[in-house]
């Protein structure tokens, strides 16, 4: 009986920094957010590498939390990153806030099937099953995709040229470097 | 006499009493306050705890948020309370409100990560509660998380503006085309003094009509450029440079232009061959046009030209 008491202490002591090491946390180390726009006449891509984000993995589901300045996206015109953020609301709502949830599980897999709640321009829009492709390099994970944004989901108004307003999509590329801490 | 002027009396205090029911009734009813509790990430937060206490009674009222987030405080006497609303995992909010007792006022309180039990400091990381990851984890200050409405309404009234520079922009084409169709047909005398075209004077008032519609559409478009507002900080690249670079070209130009012409319709007018500085009124004139029409171009660049395919 003492035995099956010893055995059992010990099991349970070392089983726990296995049970400790259940909450993974990770923090965003490179990125790199690309929006697209278009029009008959143009195509526009504004990037920006200032995003922030930490991920917290628990219970088998995962939360992951980045956010990026709107003024940060650089599109190369000044004056149309202005128009842009003006567009956006973007000094009324100066971040967009990005909540990804995931399970835990597909942290190891090729492809991440993520729930989005994305805030931005003062509004909030869910986009389901989001797939991202998850690459491991050492230590690091690279996620990239795409977020598939439109106006109408955040009530923007289309900014016009020459009369003619520019698509609904404005898909968000991704490119993110995680690391675990 | 007597028992008349004690039926006014008791008149009189049941009309006293029957004035003051309303105003009892509403001094018993009290001010309902209403709002929603969301997280930072414009979620409700239901079951949050908001406690109203007055300032002049010390008394408080309370409530939890519904699953939308919203709550209702009733029967509150008009006076400055106290709203702490506190809600697990989220970092107790205090606000003041000053209830007057007219109107339906709301208080909708945004709750920041945080809160809840503290580690204690020889814990391990790995035990500490997994919490979802806040904005202030981010390292974000407090100035890049807030809005802006100020430069909000700036940026607006700098787009509302460009966009009428834009318009016109495009609109004095037109009248600027035309009148560079119509400038030779004003001309009365060839290079060598000879007469090419006989310039009616119908021809002549038009070029000039077409020139000051031209010229005066310019310069409100350039206004709508000029005064519209700047944002600070900014530092202009891209096409916009050259779109401002061109202007020293075909500003002056426009001024330019139409004073040259002015020389040599006066010239013709006196019947001679326009000479000296006016003779140049036709080239400044082109000059100023390819520069404007180069200008357009410039801001629209890169023009993805076969549209048509997309």
């Amino acid at each position: 009986m003492k035995q099956f008491f010893y055995c059992s202490a010990l099991l349970l002591f070392a089983l726990t920094p296995i049970a400790a090491r259940a909450d993974s946390q990770w923090a965003l180390d490179q990125s790199s957010l690309t929006y697209h726009m278009s029009h008959p006449m143009h195509e526009v891509d504004g990037t920006s590498h200032s995003a922030r984000g930490k991920g917290v993995c628990h219970a088998g589901q995962c939360e992951f939390l980045i956010a990026v300045p709107v003024k940060t996206f650089d599109s190369g015109d000044s004056n149309r990153d202005l128009h842009m953020i003006e567009a956006v609301r973007g000094a009324q709502f100066p971040l967009i806030v990005v909540h990804a949830r995931f399970p835990e599980a597909e942290t190891q897999e090729q492809w991440i099937h993520a729930n989005l709640e994305v805030q931005f321009a003062g509004q909030i829009a869910h986009y389901a099953n989001v797939p991202f492709e998850r690459t491991q390099r050492g230590s690091e994970v690279r996620i990239t995709g795409a977020i598939p944004l439109t106006c109408s989901d955040f009530k923007i108004e289309r900014p016009s040229f020459l009369t003619v307003p520019i698509k609904n999509e404005i898909p968000l590329r991704v490119d993110m470097t995680w690391n675990q801490q | 006499m007597r028992p008349q002027a004690g039926n006014s009396a008791v008149y009189a205090g049941i009309l006293l009493v029957f004035s003051m029911v309303p105003a009892l009734a509403v001094a018993q009813q009290g001010t309902v306050l209403t709002g929603t509790v969301m997280s930072e990430l414009g979620k409700p937060v239901a079951n949050a705890h908001i406690a109203a206490r007055s300032a002049e009674s010390g008394q408080t009222v309370e409530t939890t948020s519904g699953a939308d987030g919203a709550y209702r405080l009733p029967a509150l006497m008009p006076g400055n309370y106290t709203v702490t609303v506190s809600a697990d995992s989220f970092a107790n909010k205090e606000s003041t409100i000053t209830l007057t007792g007219a109107g339906k006022p709301t208080l909708n309180v945004t709750l920041a990560k945080g809160g809840g039990e503290q580690a204690l400091p020889n814990a391990p990381a790995a035990a500490a509660p997994a919490q979802e990851p806040s904005l202030q984890d981010l390292g974000f200050s407090q100035q890049q998380m807030q809005g802006n409405p100020q430069l909000q309404a700036r940026l607006d009234k700098r787009t509302e503006m460009l966009k009428i520079h834009q318009r016109l922009g495009l609109i004095t084409v037109l009248p600027m085309a035309a009148d560079l169709i119509t400038g030779p047909m004003a001309k009365a005398k060839g290079k060598n003094g000879q007469t090419i075209t006989e310039p009616s004077q119908t021809n002549l008032d038009l070029h000039a009509a077409l020139g000051s519609t031209t010229a005066a559409l310019y310069f409100t478009t350039a206004y709508f450029a000029v005064f519209a507002p700047k944002v600070p900080g900014v530092q202009k690249k891209g096409a916009i440079r050259m779109h401002e670079a061109l202007a020293f070209i075909h500003g002056p130009g426009m001024i330019l232009t139409p004073i040259l012409g002015a020389a040599a319709f006066k010239q013709e007018q006196a019947g001679e061959k326009v000479h000296g500085i006016a003779s140049y009124h036709g080239t400044v004139a082109y000059i100023t046009t390819i520069a404007y029409g180069a200008s357009i171009i410039a801001v629209s660049w890169p023009i993805h030209l076969k549209f048509w395919e997309k």
